[in-house]
């Protein structure tokens, strides 16, 4: 029960928001909003699940949302080609993995800072895809929205999508021996390497993923749209590291868990709609967020104090 | 050596055919040229449309070009060439304001005409600015439509950009404005901000309606804001009982103003901005426009309204199912 300690308070702290709103805003619990604002963040929980990883081997890519915003676009401009959904969706995976690779080379193989390298990257991608496409929108096939089915269908299976990939990449982290190395490089780089593990090949697969995640979840975004607007994605880095952090996963490396990225994710992202049933001026809201995730990091702070 | 014989015969070309150049232009058509932001811009050959319009009818040569890309720099060369090239009069949509204003002086001190039209360069640079739309025009035409749409009562939401950018900031101060003075059983339930992100603008709306049973109307005024929007009524099923309007462009919401989701979309015709630059272009050249007249009468379009040194394209465009096809951008 203790070690999952950050975990149940962030899960305790969204509970208390939901009773809260049921208390005074009980229009807020009807079922197409939810199931909307679920789907809405789906793709977002896809790529924080990569972006712990990410964190857990102490690094941080802060160019995801660029990386998403130049896989919506082609994603887009390859369905308007005529691309079926399948080929769209691993074509935007391949691209989202060779974005990822490349900060992964730059971090894992040159040793260099990850913040900087993706700080680099984050403006390059954003710069290159205003040149190329002057913030013009991409319109979609009419098939493509939904998969090409109808919109309830197209939201569970979008649901279902982001449920497997927390529940493949939780239990992977827990059972098997690449999810321990995870642990074991965020830790201490130093005594993995010691032990056998390989720390640049894990750090390297970890930015690989978090790319291919971000492919995955463009698509999951460009498919509830009938159009793509290249700025989308932007700030989505922020968003994602927040929930990691908030969800207890450790910025200093080797701790963290699924779950809780699931409930800070789901926990911020209620703070908006929250706010609207609860007539709250909108001023207020990226100040509540910054103080959730203030929280979060003296509860990580005093933790680390406890231990030591 | 070859390099400096070019060059000078080049020099020697340019004096030969100068005072044929000017001769051409004084004694035949005028030769107004026209500056776009970029040339492939969907948007402004919707203005060379009208301007090519108003070239017809004054008999004039039309000279169209810009950088393809929205390029500063390459905007100043294109105005040196046309000064080279003596051009009657020059109408320019500045990309930066102060970067453009230099050769636009120069262009003065030959002689040429200067305008600008859709985006302004510093005051000293040109003689007027056709100004497409002021806040005040832009707030009255959202909130009378928004008024016309719910028939002067109810709530309505307003889903913004940022709360602290100047522009929105303006238009919201005169949609209130006007919601005060004109119309008093309409409410104003919420301002949102969407960051200028479509996605955003969805899950905004979503949680609006879901939050205000009552609420009959929303307006964005970020153009991501209206698609936005749409796609949130859309998607709630509410289409008809919940309407969409906003500040945006054509392309962006042609497919909910077809579907009828999205009522109207307000911006300034485009055409006519492109109609009036030229026309008062050539009235410049030819004397009959000058600095301190009141009204301006630009052709078919009639009178135009002058205020100090901006002459005002004046009440926005609303673009709605029956003419949204004969605008692309």
């Amino acid at each position: 029960m203790k070690r999952y300690a950050r975990e149940i308070s962030v899960l305790g702290v969204l509970l208390l928001l939901l009773c809260f709103l049921a208390w005074r805003a009980p229009d807020f619990f009807q079922a197409q909003p939810l199931r909307s604002l679920l789907t809405r963040e789906a793709p977002a929980l896809v790529v924080a699940c990569g972006m712990a990883l990410v964190i857990m081997t102490r690094q941080i890519d802060i160019s995801v949302g660029s990386q998403f915003s130049v896989c919506s676009v082609v994603a887009g401009l390859l369905a308007a080609e005529g691309f079926s959904i399948s080929v769209v969706t691993m074509l935007a995976v391949a691209l989202g993995s060779v974005l990822g690779a490349l900060n992964g080379f730059l971090v894992a193989a040159l040793g260099l800072p990850s913040i900087v390298v993706t700080l680099g990257t984050l403006v390059a991608l954003r710069q290159g895809l205003n040149l190329v496409r002057q913030g013009e929108f991409v319109n979609l096939p009419d098939q493509f929205q939904w998969l090409g089915q109808s919109q309830g269908w197209g939201q569970n299976a979008l649901l279902a999508v982001a449920v497997l990939v927390v529940v493949t990449l939780s239990w992977t982290l827990r059972h098997v021996a690449v999810g321990r190395y995870v642990y074991a490089v965020g830790s201490d780089g130093e005594a993995a390497r010691l032990s056998g593990i390989r720390p640049k090949r894990v750090t390297f697969g970890v930015f690989v993923l978090l790319g291919a995640l971000t492919g995955l979840a463009a698509v999951m975004n460009v498919v509830q749209s009938p159009q793509v607007q290249p700025l989308s994605g932007l700030g989505l880095e922020l968003k994602v590291i927040a929930a990691a952090v908030v969800g207890g996963v450790a910025i200093s490396g080797g701790r963290g868990n699924l779950w809780g990225v699931f409930f800070g994710l789901l926990l911020l992202a209620c703070v908006s709609p929250a706010m609207i049933h609860l007539r709250i001026e909108a001023y207020w809201e990226k100040a509540i967020q910054g103080g959730i995730i203030l929280l979060a990091v003296a509860a990580e702070g005093l933790r680390g104090r406890n231990q030591a | 050596m070859t390099l400096r014989i070019t060059r000078f015969t080049l020099l020697i070309l340019c004096f030969a055919l100068q005072p044929f150049s000017i001769g051409l232009a004084a004694g035949e058509k005028l030769m107004v040229a026209l500056l776009p932001k970029s040339k492939g811009n969907a948007y402004f050959l919707s203005c060379k449309a009208g301007a090519e319009k108003a070239a017809r009818e004054l008999g004039i040569n039309l000279l169209f070009d810009g950088p393809v890309d929205s390029n500063a720099a390459k905007q100043n060369e294109i105005v040196e060439n046309w000064i080279t090239l003596g051009v009657d009069a020059i109408a320019v949509a500045a990309e930066n304001k102060e970067g453009i204003s230099t050769a636009l002086r120069k262009a003065r001190k030959q002689g040429i005409q200067v305008i600008t039209y859709d985006a302004d360069a510093l005051a000293d640079a040109r003689s007027f600015f056709v100004n497409q739309a002021t806040p005040q025009g832009i707030a009255h035409a959202l909130m009378d439509e928004a008024a016309r749409l719910c028939q002067g009562t109810g709530e309505f939401a307003i889903i913004s950009a940022s709360l602290t950018a100047a522009n929105q900031r303006e238009w919201q101060k005169h949609i209130e404005l006007r919601l005060a003075e004109k119309y008093p059983s309409m409410k104003l339930v919420a301002v949102r901000p969407c960051d200028d992100l479509k996605d955003k603008a969805q899950s905004e709306a979503t949680a609006l309606m879901s939050a205000h049973p009552n609420l009959k109307l929303l307006m964005a005024i970020c153009s991501p804001g209206v698609p936005g929007a749409a796609e949130a009524v859309k998607q709630a099923g509410k289409v008809g009982r919940i309407k969409v309007i906003g500040l945006g462009l054509p392309n962006e919401n042609r497919r909910y103003v077809k579907e009828g989701v999205t009522e109207s979309v307000i911006l300034w015709n485009t055409e006519d901005l492109g109609y009036l630059t030229v026309q008062a272009a050539v009235a410049l050249a030819e004397g009959k426009l000058k600095v301190g007249m009141k009204r301006f009468v630009a052709g078919k379009l009639g009178e135009f309204s002058i205020e100090g040194d901006n002459i005002l394209l004046g009440k926005p465009f609303l673009f709605n199912k029956d003419n949204i096809d004969r605008f692309d951008f």
